[in-house]
């Protein structure tokens, strides 16, 4: 049995179908940074359209973290400037959530207050238990994030990450530590909360078929720029490890590894 | 979860399945073989009572005492005396330990002279403390308070100071700010380092108390067993010493119960 058929993959909503103004705008406009006098980024102009879906690849130390970073306001850019539907990345509140490499639970708070700390506005046992049953933890809500899996914690600061509906989800490998399964599972729900809830997402990641497997546009970091800008079209269900997505992915991965 | 991830989740996170019945009371076995020894060899005159009275000698003393409303009277007066040291030794420990692990300019400015302080030896300030408080009670709590500092403020200052960055840039991250990540983040991480120093800071406590009480008091446990050394009535000294393990192991309990109330999230403390 193909593994797309052990793991379906809704089919996309289409764009018009979303609720009005969902996603946000994310623009970068000749955007550097430098540590220590080493440009890590240079000049870089980056527009991600509401509700789109965004990869960006490369080696490592390409600055792929760096523009997460910048775009999520954890970090100020040397020059140039990065706004979120317009306004800087940190006065964006809870429209942009970031969700980490490691889940970076409180290790002191049950599942579901982890999830409460995502809401701005004080405690919303509703929403708490609507995001949590999103990311199928609805039973966990009162288990320490020390008694769950590495898989179900993530799937914890994902739930996190949504409880406040945000415009903007920036994911910042979130799936580097899972295992090859975990990861297929958590890719399929990333990808189904993108599309039922059409919030623009940005993925950092190493793994090309997994960039290829989630995006609507990837984009290849190396030298400070942007090296190559790739859209996949969808039409209905994508078939994970189609003749076509392959040949995408050949494709990236020789313009990573020509930089 | 199936039950072998089960397992394999508690396994890693440190959990222990909780012992049968007997077993439990197996830290109590060798107390309790070194009180039935002791008390043969004294009936049977292999230890002489001039120097070593037996246990059940002792239990008669505690009784004695106990009706008379004396030991109750030294008791009351010797843990005040406790409470009150670690009350303000303690409170200025974890508000500085506080003060200096979030600010770094409250750090300059005292920490150099409190790790100077800490070198010298509180109960070498006896003397010295003598000479300035005499034998009141002054004496007394300024001791056991400057002894009760230090292991509060060294653990809390590096319980704040080894608080996950990560979750420190998840909180910005999430919109929290000062009071608030001081609160859910910053306070609750170094709770289990401030409870290693608030473990510390007991055995210190009843220490210094001791010392202090055997040196100048006119009331408390170690007056009590001074008083009797004079008059060379030893079931009272082993009387005193045997209630002074028995409050550092009654501190201890409270703290470790209080402990696992507050960490109760931590798998270290998962199956207590």
């Amino acid at each position: 049995m193909p593994i797309t058929e052990i793991l379906p993959r809704a089919i996309a909503i289409p764009p018009m179908l979303r609720p009005d103004g969902a996603g946000a705008a994310v623009r970068a406009r000749n955007l550097g940074r430098s540590f220590a006098g080493n440009r890590v980024l240079a000049d870089l102009d980056l527009e991600v359209r509401p509700g789109e879906f965004l990869s960006i690849v490369g080696k490592s130390g390409c600055g792929k973290s760096t523009l997460l970073r910048l775009i999520a306001g954890l970090d100020q850019p040397s020059s140039g400037s990065i706004g979120v539907d317009g306004l800087p990345a940190d006065r964006a509140g809870d429209r942009l959530r970031i969700m980490f490499q490691e889940p970076r639970l409180l290790p002191w708070a049950t599942i579901a207050g982890n999830v409460a700390v995502g809401l701005r506005r004080g405690p919303d046992p509703e929403a708490v238990a609507e995001a949590l049953a999103s990311v199928q933890l609805a039973d966990k809500a009162d288990f320490w994030p020390a008694q769950l899996s590495g898989g179900q914690r993530q799937r914890a600061a994902l739930a996190r990450a949504l409880v406040s509906h945000p415009g903007l989800l920036l994911l910042d490998e979130p799936l580097g530590a899972l295992d090859a399964l975990t990861r297929l599972t958590m890719q399929n729900l990333i990808r189904d909360m993108h599309d039922r809830a059409g919030f623009t997402a940005v993925l950092v990641t190493h793994d090309v078929a997994e960039a290829v497997a989630l995006s609507d546009r990837i984009i290849v970091l190396g030298q400070g720029g942007i090296l190559k800008e790739t859209a996949i079209l969808r039409v209905g269900p994508t078939r994970r490890g189609s003749p076509e997505l392959a040949a995408i992915e050949a494709e990236i991965l020789d313009a990573i590894f020509a930089a | 979860m199936s039950l072998a991830e089960t397992l394999k989740v508690q396994r890693l996170a440190g959990w222990r399945p909780s012992l049968p019945q007997p077993a439990a009371l197996l830290p109590y076995a060798v107390p309790a073989a070194i009180l039935v020894l002791w008390e043969i060899a004294g009936a049977a005159g292999l230890i002489a009572d001039t120097v070593m009275p037996r246990p059940s000698a002792i239990l008669a003393t505690a009784v004695r005492m106990t009706a008379s409303g004396e030991l109750l009277n030294h008791l009351g007066v010797s843990a005040t005396r406790a409470l009150a040291g670690l009350a303000v030794g303690g409170g200025i420990g974890f508000a500085l330990g506080i003060a200096n692990g979030v600010s770094r300019r409250s750090e300059l400015l005292t920490d150099a002279t409190l790790q100077m302080i800490r070198n010298i030896p509180h109960l070498a300030l006896i003397p010295l403390v003598i000479l300035w408080f005499g034998i009141g009670e002054g004496a007394k709590l300024f001791l056991v308070a400057l002894g009760v500092f230090f292991p509060i403020y060294l653990n809390t200052l590096h319980g704040i100071r080894n608080v996950d960055p990560q979750l420190i840039e998840m909180g910005r991250a999430y919109g929290m700010n000062g009071r608030t990540l001081f609160r859910r983040i910053v306070l609750p991480g170094a709770l289990p380092s401030i409870f290693v120093g608030l473990r510390y800071g007991l055995g210190i406590m009843w220490l210094t108390l001791i010392v202090a009480e055997t040196l100048s008091a006119s009331s408390g446990l170690g007056y009590m067993a001074m008083q009797a050394r004079e008059f060379m009535i030893l079931d009272v000294v082993v009387l005193a010493i045997l209630l002074y393990a028995a409050l550092g192991k009654l501190a201890d309990t409270l703290t470790r119960a209080l402990e696992r109330r507050a960490l109760k999230w931590s798998p270290a403390y998962a199956n207590h």
